[in-house]
C-alpha cells in the first residue's frame, strides 16, 4: 500500500516536472504550451504509457478546484481600469455569446452526430466558454501585443465566460437525465439562470471585501499571506456555491476586488499566486489528457473535425459578430476577437459532468470535445500572433528591455521602491537626468554602493535606486529602456509624419484636405483624435481622418495624446477588406447608399 | 506618377549651404519661386506653416517639408543634400541633411498624398540614402533618385 502511495507521488511529480520543463521547448517554438501539458497527459495516459487512470469524479474534483485558482488570479490581474475599459462588450459574449454558440454548435452537433437537440445542446454548452488559461497565455506570453481595448475584451470575456457555460452545462445535464426534452427547458432555467449569477456576483464582492479586511487587519508571517488569500478565495467558492450561487463567478469576483484594493502584500500574493496558476494549469491539463482515451476517438473523429471547422468558422463568428455589434469595433477587431475563441481545459472538465451523470452518451460527449479543443488550441492557438500581425493589431513594442526590480516597502502602499539597471543604449545611459520627484536614492556600480548626488553620470551595468509613488513607473520605464527596435513596418505602422497634438485641429484639416465637423475645428489635434475615438486615446490607436490617418505615439498620465503620427497611406492591407464582420458604420453606410441609389438616377 | 514628373534635373540642390532649418526652408522657397513663378515669401509661409504643425523630419536625417498652393498648376518637386546637417526638430532628434520640398496645387487631394508617400517609401531606403549623400553631382542624385523609383514601382 505505502509503495504504491510512493509510486504514485513520483510519477505524479515527474510528469509535472516533465511538463513545466517543456514549457521552455514551447517558448523556444511558439507551440501552445497548454496543448503540450495536454500531450504529455494523453502520452502518459492509458493509450501512451499506460497509466491507467480512469476517476471522472477525482479529476472533476481536481480540476474543479484548479479552475477556481485560475479563474481568482486572472480577477486578481485584471486592473479594474482594464476591465471598465471593455466590461460591457466582454459581458456581452461571456452571456449572449456563449448562448448563441451553443445554440448554433448545438444544432450542428445534434445533425451530424445523430444526437437529440439537447443533447446536441449540451456538447455546445461544453463547448461555449472560451479558456481563461489558454487565452490568457497567448495573448500576454506569446510575444506580440496586442492592442489594448481588445486584449481587455478577450481577457475578461474569458475570465467571466465559463459560469455561464458551466450553468448551461449543468442545467441540460439535469435535463436530460430527468429524461425530458428540450420542451422542459424553460422559465425556471431562465431563473435559475439569473438566481446563480446574482448570488455569484454579490457573493464574491462580499468575499472579496472580506479577503481584504482579513489580510489589512492580519499581521501574519508573509510566507503565510498568500496561503491564507488562496484558502479564502477557495472558501469563498465554496460558500457560494454551496448557497447555490455560481461559485466560478464568485472566486473571479473577488479576486477582482481584492486585486485592486492596493494590498501592502499584493505583489507577494500576485507572485505566489503566479506560480500555483502554472501548476494549476499543468495539473489540470495533465489529469485531463490522462483521463481521455484517444483509442475511442476514431468512432467520432471525422464529425468532431467536422464541428470544430464549425466553431471556429461558423458559430463562434457569427455569435461574436451579433455581440459586438451594438458595440463600435471595426472589422478587422471582430475578426481576431472571433479567431481567439480558444477553447481548453474549461470544456474538457465539462465534459466530465455527463460521465459523473451517467448519461447513455456520455464517452461520445466527453471526447468529441476533447477533439475540438485539441484542434482549437492547435489551430487557432499556434496562429493567434499571425492573425493578429495580418490583421494589423499588433502593436510595437513602447519600449526596449527593461530591468527592474519592485521592493515592498512596510506601510507604506503609496511609496515603493524601484530599482533599475542602467543598460547600455538607454536615455539614462546617454546622459539623460533623473528628474528629482522620482527621487534617485542610490546608485551600485561594481558592487559599491555610492548617493545618486556623486555618482556623477550613469554607466551600464549601474543599479539605481529609486523612491516612488506607484503612478509614475511608465515614465521612468521609458528613461531606462533600451530604444524600442522598429522595423520597417513599424515606422509604416506609426505614420510617415509626427504632428504636434496641440496643434490646431483646423490648420491641419486644411493641409491635408480633410472634412472636419464644424464642431471639430476649433478643436487641438489631441481633442480631435479623442472625440473620434470615443474620449479614450491608447497606444497605438488609429484615428480615421480621411484621407489620412492620425495614430496615437503615445499618451500622457492624464490620458491625453502627447505624440501623434500621420499616415498618408490609411489601413494599407490591413484587413479593411474583409468580406465579413460588417461593422454597424459599414452597415449604416451600405443602407444609406441603398437608398441614394435611386435617387441619383436621373 | 514618376519621379521624372515630381522633381527635374534642374530642381536638385546637391550641396545647398544652410545653417538652420528656417534658413533651409528659405533658400528652398526661393528655388521654388524660381522654378514655378509664385512668390517666395507665399511658398515659405506655405511650408512654415505646415512645419508649425509638427515636424516634417521623419527621421534618419530626412526631412519631407510640404504644403499646397493655390497658383501651382502641377506637383512641385525640389531636392537638396546640405552640405552641414542641421537641427530640424525630428522625431529622433538627429540632424538633417536630406529635405524633398512637395508643393502640390490646392485641389490636388489624392495625387498629392500619393506624390508623398511615394517620396517617403523612397527615401525610406537606406541603401539609396547612403548612396545620395556620398555624392554631390545633381545628375547623379537624378539618376540614382529614377532608378530607385523605378525599382519601387516594379
Amino acid at each position: 500500500m505505502l509503495e504504491s502511495l510512493y509510486v504514485l507521488i513520483l510519477v505524479g511529480t515527474i510528469l509535472i516536472v516533465v511538463a513545466a520543463f517543456s514549457s521552455l521547448l514551447a517558448f523556444r517554438f511558439g507551440a501552445p504550451l497548454l496543448l503540450l501539458f495536454l500531450s504529455i497527459g494523453l502520452l502518459a495516459g492509458v493509450d501512451g504509457i499506460g497509466i491507467d487512470f480512469d476517476n471522472a469524479g477525482l479529476a472533476y474534483f481536481v480540476g474543479t478546484i484548479a479552475l477556481a485558482i485560475i479563474l481568482f488570479d486572472s480577477g486578481f490581474g485584471t486592473r479594474i481600469s482594464t476591465f471598465r475599459l471593455a466590461a460591457a462588450p466582454a459581458l456581452t459574449l461571456a452571456t449572449f455569446g456563449v448562448l448563441a454558440t451553443a445554440i448554433l454548435f448545438g444544432l450542428a452537433a445534434s445533425y451530424l452526430l445523430g444526437l437529440s437537440l439537447v443533447e446536441g445542446l449540451l456538447l455546445g454548452a461544453i463547448v461555449g466558454s472560451t479558456d481563461a488559461a489558454a487565452v490568457f497565455f497567448l495573448l500576454r506570453v506569446g510575444g506580440i501585443t496586442v492592442r489594448e481595448r481588445v486584449r481587455s475584451l478577450l481577457e475578461i470575456e474569458s475570465g467571466t465566460n465559463d459560469p455561464m457555460a458551466i450553468f448551461l452545462t449543468v442545467a441540460l445535464v439535469e435535463t436530460i437525465r430527468a429524461g425530458s426534452g428540450l420542451e422542459s427547458v424553460g422559465i425556471d432555467v431562465a431563473l435559475g439562470l439569473v438566481g446563480q449569477m446574482t448570488i455569484g456576483l454579490f457573493g464574491g464582492l462580499m468575499g472579496g471585501m472580506m479577503i481584504v479586511s482579513v489580510i489589512r487587519r492580519l499581521a501574519i508571517d508573509r510566507g503565510l499571506l498568500p496561503i491564507i488569500t488562496l484558502a479564502l478565495a477557495l472558501s469563498v467558492f465554496a460558500a457560494v456555491g454551496a448557497v447555490g450561487g455560481s461559485g466560478f463567478l464568485a472566486v473571479y469576483v473577488a479576486g477582482l476586488y481584492a486585486g485592486n484594493a492596493k494590498l501592502s502584500g499584493g505583489p507577494t500574493i500576485k507572485r505566489f499566486q503566479d506560480g500555483l496558476t502554472w501548476l494549476a494549469q499543468i495539473v489540470m491539463f495533465l489529469i485531463l489528457g490522462l483521463l481521455a482515451t484517444p483509442s475511442q476517438f476514431g468512432e467520432i473523429l471525422w464529425q468532431s473535425l467536422v464541428l470544430a471547422a464549425f466553431l471556429i468558422f461558423i458559430a463562434r463568428p457569427i455569435a461574436v459578430w451579433l455581440c459586438l455589434l451594438p458595440f463600435d469595433f471595426q472589422r478587422r477587431e471582430m475578426a481576431f476577437v472571433s479567431w481567439v475563441g480558444l477553447r481548453g481545459a474549461v470544456s474538457i472538465l465539462l465534459a466530465i459532468v455527463p460521465l459523473i451523470g451517467g448519461l447513455d452518451e456520455s464517452r461520445l460527449f466527453f471526447n468529441a470535445a476533447f477533439i475540438i479543443v485539441l484542434v482549437s488550441l492547435l489551430v487557432q492557438g499556434w496562429t493567434i500572433a499571425n492573425v493578429a500581425r495580418r490583421l494589423g493589431l499588433v502593436v510595437p513594442p513602447q519600449t526596449g528591455a527593461i530591468e527592474k526590480h519592485e521592493l515592498e516597502l512596510p506601510g507604506s502602499p503609496d511609496h515603493e521602491l524601484l530599482s533599475y539597471r542602467v543598460v547600455d543604449g538607454s536615455p539614462v545611459a546617454r546622459g539623460e537626468r533623473i528628474p528629482r520627484w522620482a527621487r534617485p536614492s542610490l546608485v551600485i556600480r561594481d558592487g559599491r554602493s555610492m548617493r545618486y548626488q556623486y555618482a556623477g553620470r550613469l554607466q551600464a551595468g549601474d543599479y539605481v535606486f529609486l523612491f516612488i509613488s506607484p503612478r509614475y513607473p511608465p515614465l521612468l520605464d521609458r528613461l531606462f529602456a533600451r530604444p524600442a527596435d522598429l522595423s520597417p513596418d513599424d515606422a509604416e505602422f506609426f505614420g510617415e509624419f509626427t504632428v504636434d497634438p496641440a496643434a490646431n485641429a483646423g490648420a491641419l484639416a486644411e493641409a491635408y484636405a480633410i472634412p472636419l465637423q464644424p464642431e471639430e475645428a476649433a478643436m487641438t489635434v489631441s481633442e480631435l483624435m479623442m472625440s473620434r475615438l470615443g474620449g479614450e486615446a491608447d497606444y497605438g490607436d488609429r484615428v480615421s481622418a480621411a484621407p489620412v490617418e492620425l495614430i496615437v505615439r503615445q499618451v500622457g498620465l492624464d490620458g491625453t495624446v502627447v505624440a501623434a503620427g500621420l499616415s498618408l497611406e490609411p489601413e494599407r492591407g490591413r484587413g479593411s477588406h474583409i468580406p465579413l464582420f460588417f461593422s454597424r458604420r459599414d452597415l449604416v453606410a451600405g443602407v444609406r447608399r441603398l437608398f441614394s441609389r435611386p435617387g441619383r438616377q436621373p | 506618377m514618376d519621379v521624372d514628373t515630381l522633381v527635374e534635373p534642374g530642381a536638385i540642390l546637391p550641396d545647398l549651404r544652410a545653417n538652420s532649418k528656417k534658413q533651409v526652408l528659405q533658400e528652398l522657397a526661393g528655388k521654388a519661386a524660381e522654378l514655378t513663378g509664385i512668390s517666395e515669401r507665399e511658398i515659405f509661409e506655405t511650408i512654415l506653416g505646415r512645419e508649425k504643425l509638427g515636424s516634417t523630419g521623419v527621421g534618419n536625417g530626412i526631412a519631407i517639408p510640404h504644403g499646397k498652393l493655390a497658383d501651382l498648376d502641377r506637383i512641385v518637386g525640389l531636392f537638396a543634400r546640405l552640405s552641414r546637417p542641421v537641427d530640424f526638430d525630428a522625431l529622433d532628434d538627429q540632424p538633417v541633411d536630406i529635405v524633398f520640398l512637395l508643393l502640390a496645387p490646392q485641389g490636388s487631394g489624392a495625387d498629392h498624398l500619393k506624390a508623398l508617400s511615394k517620396v517617403a517609401r523612397l527615401l525610406r531606403n537606406r541603401t539609396i540614402v547612403d548612396e545620395i549623400r556620398a555624392t554631390r553631382d545633381a545628375s547623379a542624385i537624378y539618376a540614382l533618385m529614377t532608378n530607385a523609383m523605378a525599382q519601387n514601382a516594379a
